[in-house]
């Protein structure tokens, strides 16, 4: 969106004033000053010096007021009062030769100015407070370098013990013709003598002057008087050979990387060999600027930039100027070059030029450019020849503001992003920036990339977001911060709000383009305006996904509250139902009363169900899920899972039903569990029979509340409270016998009815046959009668006037049993049953034999007018014709009975008689046999032969049994008869229980 | 060394103007192609870091200038180098004779040990071919480079370059501890360290 811009649209430099020097110091226009040479010290007492050297060996002071921080960004064009305002002051001058001052160094450690001019170097202190002196020792000087060292790197002290190697190299010759004992220029007598360097600040420095280099140290003591001439400054130097025609030199660390016409060498201060890093081409002079932070070189081939390190590697891709440069500065992390009154800085790391400004016409003559690379570099001063120019460094803050104006949105980005990597903007205030910039994306309608910023920001407070969703004044319009950041953007407005103005801007600036005006709106707008709805979706939807992010942090209960509820307001806005339901289902702060009516006005009553539900305001889901299932047929919710209605109305039952199953309060569950019965009984049975809640319902209360229609949900209930909860109520055990046999009748009627001109009758119908017709419903008379089996509980009489009437013989016969009315339960199982099987089970369990006796009798005659049932009787006879009189069967008889079916009866009876009579015999016989075995095997048991030696002992007393009277169990042990007789005959010596534990042995089987 | 997880190599490419030698490394770092590459002016600068099996290579590429004004300049970076890659134009003949004259100043004043690989680019343009794969071989061969036929363009045997000289790197780092001549960026700085600690 910002490619139509180029990228040197940053300002990082700024003009501060401009000034004309000899003007300024009030020399005479008649003999004209030249700049020749430029340097600026900031003070730490916050002083800018700027010193100018001259072409006529003049060094002239200026003093430069440091703006007023913080300072009001000073605009470009306003500097044409500037100098009213006298930033800038002409201190003093001072005369060093009469030659060109080459070159000024501070020396900020030795608080001194270093000046090369006419092929010496000169001292002075920084306010040229006292004389020049110049260093006589030394003559033709070319160049001169300060050393820079790297603070993390250590390196060696170019007058130490590391000259004694370095002797031995540099092709045999004597590297140092003077060592340590340097000649002193310091003008205290007292000092001559010495020749050991003492402690205190001290700056080295490196001159070439014809083939050799002078290392020479500036030591500042810490004690002693200051008031000699230097203030105390002792001056060592020694000599290396060096390198002939040095036109530029840097030291840096231990290596001098010097500038000749043939290339860049670099030599080691340590073993004083040199190497060329490179040579240049034919008519491209050396110009090398040293990097003072990074303690790189910046050497110049042409118009390319080569950054070397100390070691003479290259670092980094080149920097390509759009000139050679005259004058190169460093303000790191960029580079400044300077040509025909123009400047343009360059950034080391990307390579890229940031700035570009013209500050002079071409014709201008050469350009000097300088920076305090020592101190904090605010300040760059541009000369000309006959004019200064001050800029000063914008802050980074600025510059950020200043691009954000602009909506130099990618701009802005990279320069935070340079900041932040070079440790010079705190993460405090990268986060401000971050939401700064995220306000104003909003405010351009590029609402993701606003949201990433926010999310990028720490300090950010999600309730800055409030006032986009929800105007003011609202529930959390006091938790707002009143932050306004820059001032770069508007106070916060609605979305709707924001989106209309954003296309107004739009349609303003496409008015505009047509004009030919260019204007700040992202081209991809003006080329493909986008639709209110578009953009008011996208915003809301980048809005949501901040809250999600915000939710994961922790935040203050009010902030969290506010999330959430906005949060429900944006889903509802895109009608995200989906997303609304499981919010309100989730864990959530919303507030409800602030969605209550927005969420009822709108319909999504779900939703506001699922947030009453969150929120333990059962009461009120419950009544939401009710109005639901009521109203399903209305169409209010739409699932394309479940588009059957029906299926609506059994998900708000099922909804409801969660929320009563964890329900203690009984009225709400009686109130609810009516109209989710009359949905899905399973979902009321669910609710009732529950047992996650704390309380339980009061069962009287429920089965009176339990509509008398929903038989199954009564009876389910009271089955639960009977078989799971085990309630020993008789009042429940007869309520659940009476309502299953109420069941049972209805189903049984219902049946009759069905097959009212059937054949059959009722007593012909098997249980198979009801089974067959319905599961159900013979699972009610199964149930019925498994429960007034195994109960002991109900009332049998109260069940019983229920059933009286009916069919429901077997359910009589178990009733009957239970109250003991024996000959009743046996004419229902023989006559009206006419299961014989259960009949005579039955007699077996009262075990007496005239019970056998009432049920022949009741087969001999059933009354009523009933057929003596003789088969059923003849059976009797066979099975327990031991207990039974046959000859009152012949009684029975009828004389009219045709002789035919009375001999069968007979027959059977008679062979019935025999069969039994011959079953006896076998049996007796059989039984005398193993008699008969027994006896046999007990014999030969008790004939065993036992051998007894003298060392026999009674396995009981351990006696020796000698000659004594013994006994031997069947286990063998042996006793002395005297333990026999203490034992007894069923406990053997080894503690076998004969009684409880008999001992078989294989011979004893009856089998033989 | 590049028995660490993580070290990084020196790599610096050489040959004529024109040859490819900025496509050859846009591929390989971005995997981009641009018809028409601006000529190199002094030197671009590139990394790129590449897994071998456990081992993790960083390269640190120069990309340096074809134009003869610039030559000077390739000391500068050839200088401890590690690896070289070293581009001719399979459609100039001349490029490749150039190529040679590297392969000679490497030889003579190049890192001891280095990693050559010699690329014959534009090796899509095999309609145009001026130089057979054949004598650049023999040439590679005797001269103890390794050789490949390269199209950034086509994006052949460009990440194969580099891995090979990685893979060549490891092997021949891995037996031996010194190194001597060869010297890695990280361990160029190890070394001055160590130096101006025991003298000082």
């Amino acid at each position: 969106m910002e490619a139509h811009r180029s990228t040197s649209d940053r300002t990082v430099l700024e003009l501060f004033i401009d000034f004309d020097p000899a003007k300024l110091a009030g020399f005479s226009s008649a003999f004209p000053l030249t700049i020749r040479s430029l340097a600026v010290f900031s003070r730490p007492d916050s002083l800018t010096l700027i010193y100018v050297g001259t072409g006529g060996g003049k060094l002239i002071l200026f003093s430069l007021t440091p703006s007023p921080s913080p300072a009001p960004p000073t605009i470009a064009g306003d500097n044409t009062n500037a100098s009213s305002t006298a930033p800038i002051k002409f201190l003093r001058f001072a005369t060093v030769s009469n030659r060109v001052i080459e070159s000024i160094n501070v020396l900020p450690e030795v608080e001194r100015i270093l000046l090369l001019s006419d092929g010496f170097l000169f001292l002075v202190d920084p306010l040229l407070l006292q004389a020049v002196r110049k260093l006589g020792f030394l003559k033709d000087v070319n160049a001169v370098t300060r050393r820079l060292v790297r603070p993390d790197l250590s390196t060696l002290d170019p007058f130490g013990d590391g000259a004694v190697t370095a002797e031995h190299s540099w092709s045999g010759q004597t590297l140092f013709k003077k060592f340590g004992g340097g000649i002193r220029l310091n003008g205290t007598a007292s000092r001559a003598s010495e020749v050991h360097r003492g402690e205190g600040n001290r700056c080295f420095l490196a001159a070439a002057t014809g083939k050799r280099f002078v290392l020479i140290e500036l030591l500042l003591p810490c004690t002693g008087d200051l008031g000699a001439d230097y203030g105390g400054t002792s001056i060592f130097w020694k000599e290396i050979h060096g390198v002939e025609g040095v036109k530029t030199m840097s030291w840096v660390g231990d290596s001098i990387i010097v500038g000749t016409a043939e290339g860049y060498t670099l030599v080691s201060v340590v073993t004083g060999e040199g190497s060329l890093i490179f040579s240049l081409p034919e008519s491209s002079p050396p110009l090398m600027k040293p990097l003072v932070r990074s303690c790189e070189v910046l050497l110049l081939v042409d118009n390319v930039g080569v950054i070397s390190n100390a070691l003479g590697y290259p670092v980094g891709g080149s920097l390509i100027f759009p000139y050679v440069p005259e004058s190169i500065a460093e303000m790191h992390p960029y580079v400044i070059v300077a040509k025909d009154g123009r400047l343009d800085l360059y950034s080391t790391k990307t390579g890229k030029c940031l700035q570009s400004l013209s500050f002079a016409k071409s014709s201008v003559g050469p350009c000097i450019v300088v920076n305090d690379d020592q101190g904090n570099g605010e300040v760059v001063i541009i000369g000309t020849t006959y004019k200064a120019f001050c800029y000063r460094k914008v802050s980074h803050e600025e510059q950020i503001k200043d691009l954000l104006r602009k909506k130099y949105f990618k701009e802005a980005l990279s320069l935070i992003e340079e900041c932040h990597s070079e440790g010079e903007m705190t993460r405090d205030m990268l986060s401000f920036v971050h939401a700064q910039v995220g306000f104003l994306l909003l405010f351009e309608l590029h609402f993701e990339e606003a949201v990433d910023h926010f999310m990028l920001s720490d300090s950010m407070d999600p309730s800055e977001i409030f006032p986009f969703i929800m105007r003011d004044p609202n529930r959390w319009s006091d938790l707002v911060p009143r932050k306004r950041y820059w001032g770069l953007h508007p106070p916060p407005v609605p979305l709707e709000l924001l989106v209309d103005e954003g296309l107004m801007a739009i349609q303003r600036a496409m008015f505009l383009k047509k004009t030919g005006i260019d204007t700040a709106i992202d081209e991809d707008f003006v080329l493909n305006p986008p639709s209110r709805a578009d953009l008011l979706q996208l915003a809301i939807i980048n809005i949501i996904r901040y809250f999600h992010f915000c939710r994961e942090k922790e935040l203050p209960p009010l902030v969290m509250e506010g999330i959430d509820t906005l949060l429900m307001y944006l889903y509802r806005a895109l009608d995200h139902v989906q997303d609304m339901e499981k919010l309100a289902s989730s864990k959530n702060s919303c507030v409800v009363e602030e969605l209550e009516s927005l969420l009822d006005g709108s319909g999504h009553l779900r939703t506001l169900a699922f947030l009453y539900a969150s929120k333990g305001m059962d009461s009120k889901a419950c009544n939401i899920w009710r109005i639901l299932a009521r109203n399903y047929s209305t169409g209010l919710w739409k699932d394309p899972a479940a588009s059957v209605e029906c299926s609506g109305q059994l998900a708000a039952a099922a909804e409801a039903s969660k929320l009563l199953v964890e329900s203690s309060n009984q009225a709400l569950v009686l109130e609810h569990v009516g109209w989710i019965a009359d949905i899905d009984q399973e979902c009321a049975i669910m609710v009732l029979t529950s047992e996650k809640r704390i309380n339980q319902l009061s069962p009287e209360y429920v089965i009176t509340s339990i509509d008398p229609k929903k038989i199954e949900i009564l009876q389910r209930y009271l089955q639960w409270l009977i078989e799971d909860q085990k309630l020993e109520d008789m009042q429940f055990h007869t309520l659940y016998a009476v309502s299953l046999s109420k069941s049972a009748i209805k189903f049984i009627e219902m049946n009759l009815r069905q097959n009212s001109l059937g054949t059959k009758r009722l007593d012909e119908m098997s249980i198979s046959d009801v089974e067959n017709k319905n599961y159900l419903t013979y699972n009610v008379r199964e149930k019925l009668q498994i429960f007034l089996q195994t109960s002991d509980l109900y009332d049998p009489e109260v069940v019983l006037k229920v059933i009286e009437g009916t069919e429901l013989w077997l359910e009589k016969a178990i009733l009957y049993r239970k109250m003991g009315l024996e000959n009743l339960v046996l004419e229902i199982l023989a006559l009206k049953l006419e299961d014989c099987d259960a009949a005579e089970q039955y007699c077996a369990e009262i075990g007496r034999n005239d019970a056998y006796m009432q049920l022949l009798d009741m087969y001999l005659d059933p009354q009523d007018g009933k057929e003596p049932m003789f088969k059923a009787a003849v059976r009797l006879l066979h099975n327990h014709g031991e207990s039974l009189d046959p000859l009152r069967v012949l009684e029975k008889l009828s004389p009219k009975m045709p002789l035919q079916l009375a001999a069968d009866t007979v027959l059977r009876m008679l062979r019935a008689r025999v069969h039994h009579h011959q079953q006896g015999q076998i049996v007796h016989n059989l039984s005398r046999a193993i008699h008969l075995d027994a006896q046999l095997a007990r014999l030969e048991e008790r004939s065993r032969n036992v051998q007894i030696n003298e060392e026999s002992v009674c396995d009981s007393c351990h006696a020796r049994l000698g000659t004594k009277l013994f006994a031997m169990y069947p286990d063998d042990s042996i006793v002395c008869y005297k333990c026999y007789r203490r034992l007894g005959e069923s406990t053997s010596a080894r503690g076998h229980d004969f009684k409880q534990n008999p001992i078989l042995k294989s011979g004893w089987l009856v089998s033989r | 060394m590049l028995n660490h997880k993580f070290d990084s190599v020196k790599q610096v490419l050489l040959g004529d103007v024109g040859t490819g030698k900025s496509s050859i490394v846009l591929r390989f770092v971005k995997g981009q192609f641009v018809e028409f590459q601006e000529s190199t002016i002094g030197a671009a600068f590139f990394t790129r870091t590449l897994s071998m099996n456990d081992q993790t290579v960083k390269f640190e590429i120069w990309d340096t200038a074809g134009q003869e004004r610039y030559h000077s300049l390739a000391p500068m970076y050839y200088r401890g180098a590690a690896a070289a890659i070293i581009a001719y134009d399979i459609t100039n003949p001349a490029t490749f004779t150039r190529a040679k004259k590297w392969v000679q100043e490497l030889q003579a004043q190049g890192t001891a040990g280095i990693v050559m690989a010699l690329a014959g680019n534009k090796a899509d343009l095999l309609e145009a071919r001026k130089v057979t794969a054949e004598e650049a071989l023999a040439y590679a061969q005797e001269n103890n480079l390794f050789f490949m036929e390269t199209s950034a363009k086509a994006a052949i045997n460009v990440n194969e370059i580099f891995h090979e000289i990685a893979k060549r790197l490891l092997q021949s780092q891995a037996p031996q501890q010194n190194t001597g001549g060869m010297i890695l960026v990280e361990k160029a700085e190890n070394q001055s360290k160590k130096a101006s600690s025991c003298c000082s």
